[in-house]
């Protein structure tokens, strides 16, 4: 067992609360979705969350990043078979999929700031050879992904 | 931090305000497409946000605007960082929800799952020899090994030390994934619609082991198919970054770094240039 501060449990959650207040607020104005319709679905998103982050402190052991857990209690509760299927569904689809997005790149943003001296300081070289990777990696995984799938008959 | 002791530091409070500004504007504008050529372009608001978020810190806007300065000052930059994996959460639990659904399908696709991960190799392919004509040496190594994300820094790190050349171009590819990753993959998700390859290959590619940019490549991808195929996408793209996050490290160790290498002994004499200074490019920029 890790441990698991009560104090630490409490932080965390108000900064899930803030952060689905963001999101209700977000999705309202890109979306048109209700504020206070959408409250329930959003309830359930923020509890989800903050069973990941007790269940990733109650764990230290096993290196899975928190969003993993975050992914799999849902995953697990939305199984076709699922009797919790049809409602975790319909409750969780208050809350946009997009809507949930916007505020991690708005953080992600806002916490590359002070790198941004650092890229400056590399070459423009190694900024065209990391782009380069990363159309390497998208379009091989993509081919491989195109052909097996044509095999298989998916597409 | 002394000031946890209080509900609300003076950070946490600056840092929401100034997301959830971000988020008002970004949302306002909303999601925008346009052609260029023979590809659509889907301009998701995260992309505005992640640009908004950049340009108001204090290295950038808050250089010039005195009061920005105050509002996102060095305290709110560092907020922000364990921030992102907060709010990737509820993200995680819609991830959740648009896999749990399509797991049947997902497991019929398996066997593309796992080859694909293989195609994250194509990266030493493509990126080494450009490295090589651009005049890089040990660099083009590390820079062109993977996309270079925190299990990549860590290997690379261990085996050639994070001030050795090769960790120099690792940690180059890193920061540029970084900083500007998230932009390139939200713009390349849509346009790769261009090349012809299914939505369903391609979000497959999404998943590379990064959350920011495999959400960034696959919504913008979602946005622009089929809304019918759109939650498969977003549920192939997320499970693909799963187990790009399981793979990610033995591919890297085991087939990767010794590929690479053996490239490099291959191509340099052939396509190598005189050697530049990978660090001190600045005076090039100009």
């Amino acid at each position: 067992m890790g441990d698991l501060k009560m104090s630490k449990v409490l932080e965390q959650l108000k900064l899930l609360i803030l952060t689905g207040i963001v999101i209700l607020i977000g999705q309202q104005i890109g979306f048109g979705r209700d504020i206070v319709a959408s409250i329930p679905g959003m309830v359930v998103v923020v509890i989800i969350s903050q069973l990941a982050l007790i269940i990733k402190a109650m764990l230290p052991n096993v290196k899975l990043p928190t969003f993993a857990y975050a992914t799999i209690i849902p995953f697990l509760l939305s199984m076709p078979f699922m009797p919790t299927a049809d409602w975790i569904l319909s409750i969780t689809g208050q809350v946009e999929f997009l809507g949930t997005t916007t505020p991690i790149l708005a953080f992600a943003g806002i916490s590359v700031g002070n790198k941004i001296g650092i890229l400056k300081k590399l070459s423009w070289r190694i900024v065209i050879v990391a782009f380069a990777a990363f159309v390497g990696t998208f379009f091989g995984s993509a081919i491989i992904a195109q052909i097996v799938l044509s095999i298989q008959g998916i597409i | 931090m002394a000031e946890d002791k209080k509900m609300f530091s003076p950070a946490l409070i600056k840092g929401f305000v100034t997301v959830f500004i971000i988020v008002i504007i970004s949302e306002l504008i909303g999601i925008n497409s346009f052609s260029v050529g023979i590809a659509t372009v889907t301009l998701l608001p995260m992309l505005f946000a992640v640009i908004l978020g950049i340009l108001v810190t204090p290295s950038i806007l808050g250089k010039v605007i005195t009061p920005l300065k105050n509002l996102v000052d060095e305290d709110v930059v560092e907020f922000a960082a364990p921030m992102v994996m907060i709010t990737l959460l509820p993200l995680g639990v819609k991830y959740g929800t648009l896999v749990g659904p399509n797991v049947v399908k997902i497991i019929q696709a398996g066997p593309a799952f796992i080859l694909q991960e293989f195609g994250n190799v194509a990266t030493i392919f493509v990126a080494l020899p450009i490295a090589l004509l651009l005049g890089l040496k040990r660099e083009a190594v590390g820079a062109s090994v993977s996309i270079c994300r925190e299990v990549t820094l860590g290997i690379m790190g261990d085996k050639y030390g994070i001030d050795s050349p090769e960790g120099t171009g690792t940690l180059g590819t890193y920061l540029v994934g970084t900083v500007l990753g998230t932009i390139f993959f939200g713009l390349l998700g849509s346009f790769s619609l261009a090349t012809g390859l299914h939505p369903l290959a391609l979000a497959m590619a999404s998943g590379m082991g990064s959350g920011s940019m495999m959400t960034a490549a696959s919504s913008s991808l979602a946005a622009s198919v089929d809304p019918a195929l759109s939650d498969t996408v977003l549920a192939y793209a997320a499970t693909s970054n799963m187990l790009t996050g399981v793979t990610g490290l033995y591919v890297v160790l085991f087939i990767s770094i010794p590929l690479v290498n053996k490239l490099y002994d291959i191509l340099e004499p052939k396509i190598g240039r005189p050697a530049v200074k990978a660090k001190e490019g600045g005076k090039d920029n100009g």
